[in-house]
């Protein structure tokens, strides 16, 4: 047996995975190399050093740290959903307030009827209409300026009124945990 | 149903609370990984910390065959080996933590078999930062989990002829640093 051969039983002995007949065979090299006497030691005393060695108690506060983040990430999670939804709610109650008000300038330039009648001049009638809409709208802000700003202002509300509840049920949650 | 079995099965339906049963089965384990590992306290309670908090959003991956022990360590030392990795190798911070003269202040008297112990420790620890990230982790399974070959080459990701070698020459490397120093008589 070569001694490169021989340290590499080592460590293999030293875990237990060599059977009676390897274990001779590495005995006998071993007691007539000294290098290898001399490593083998070595790797005895490392050996005995580590399996000595304790395993280390966590401290108590781990526990407590992994669930308060978990927490802390639960809730980052719910007002980023909450958050989104409420932003897409709010959006969406903007847009049905102001559908009545968009659908009435529509009709009142002649493209809802083109749009519902359909055909290739629908087309046309559309490009003629975002040509002269940013005229239109000055004119019909002018006349719906109080509307607009009534149902601006609902909006508005209602959003506040949504956020409000929402931060009340955040804070509710945090008390919990 | 072992409890262990059922806090697991909570703790995938977002029960925190059985989670935090298991936290607490596993927490000195994970800890000591993660402290053989990183060398010190303060990177090892992060790092258990961590590991932990991957665990409950990997809960949906972990196979119930597989003792959740092994799946729990297996994240553990992923996570220490990526940030040992990601760690420039400091050897000045290294130094300061092991080669810390040991205080024998007269105030705060230690017991001669607390200094000791704690000089062990330390040149345990200094052993193990030679070795290279996955070198460490097997080493530390084997030592303080008992680990078979087969087992951290499951934990590890590794075959066990990896292992096999990974460790012959992580013990070569482990002699060659205590070559010339004194024997530590156990």
């Amino acid at each position: 047996m070569r001694c490169k051969q021989a340290v590499q039983m080592m460590s293999e002995r030293l875990d237990g995975r060599l059977d009676g007949a390897e274990i001779a065979l590495l005995d006998e090299h071993v007691a007539a190399c000294d290098a290898c006497q001399a490593e083998w030691r070595k790797l005895q005393s490392l050996d005995a050093l580590f399996a000595a060695a304790p395993v280390m108690p966590a401290p108590l506060r781990v526990r407590v740290q992994v669930m308060t983040r978990l927490a802390r990430r639960d809730q980052a999670r719910r007002a980023l959903v909450g958050g989104t939804a409420l932003g897409l709610g709010t959006v969406a109650l903007a847009l049905l307030a102001l559908a009545p008000l968009l659908l009435g300038l529509l009709g009142a330039t002649g493209v809802l009827p083109a749009l519902i009648s359909g055909g290739p001049e629908t087309i046309v009638q559309i490009l003629a209409f975002l040509e002269t809409a940013s005229h239109a709208l000055l004119v019909l802000a002018e006349k719906f300026i109080v509307p607009l700003a009534f149902t601006g202002l609902c909006s508005l509300t209602v959003a506040f009124t949504l956020n409000g509840l929402w931060l009340g049920a955040m804070r509710r949650l945090r008390a919990v945990h | 149903m072992s409890d262990e079995t059922e806090w697991i099965q909570l703790a995938r339906k977002g029960d925190q609370v059985a989670f935090g049963r298991l936290v607490v089965a596993y927490q000195t384990p994970v800890y000591n990984l993660a402290y053989r590992m990183l060398g010190n306290s303060v990177e090892a309670e992060d790092a258990a910390q961590e590991s932990f908090l991957r665990a409950y959003t990997r809960l949906h991956t972990y196979d119930p065959e597989r003792p959740f022990r092994s799946w729990m360590l297996s994240i553990a030392s992923h996570y220490c080996i990526d940030r040992l990795r990601r760690r420039r190798i400091n050897w000045l911070s290294l130094e300061d933590e092991f080669a810390r003269p040991i205080r024998l202040a007269s105030d705060n008297p230690e017991p001669e078999a607390a200094v000791a112990q704690r000089e062990r420790e330390g040149y345990i620890q200094q052993l193990l930062a030679v070795l290279s990230p996955t070198d460490r982790a097997a080493i530390t399974l084997l030592y303080w989990y008992d680990y078979s070959y087969e087992e951290i080459a499951e934990t590890l990701n590794l075959t066990v002829s990896a292992i096999k070698s990974r460790l012959f020459r992580a013990r070569r490397a482990l002699a060659k640093t205590v070559q010339g120093e004194p024997e530590y008589a156990m």
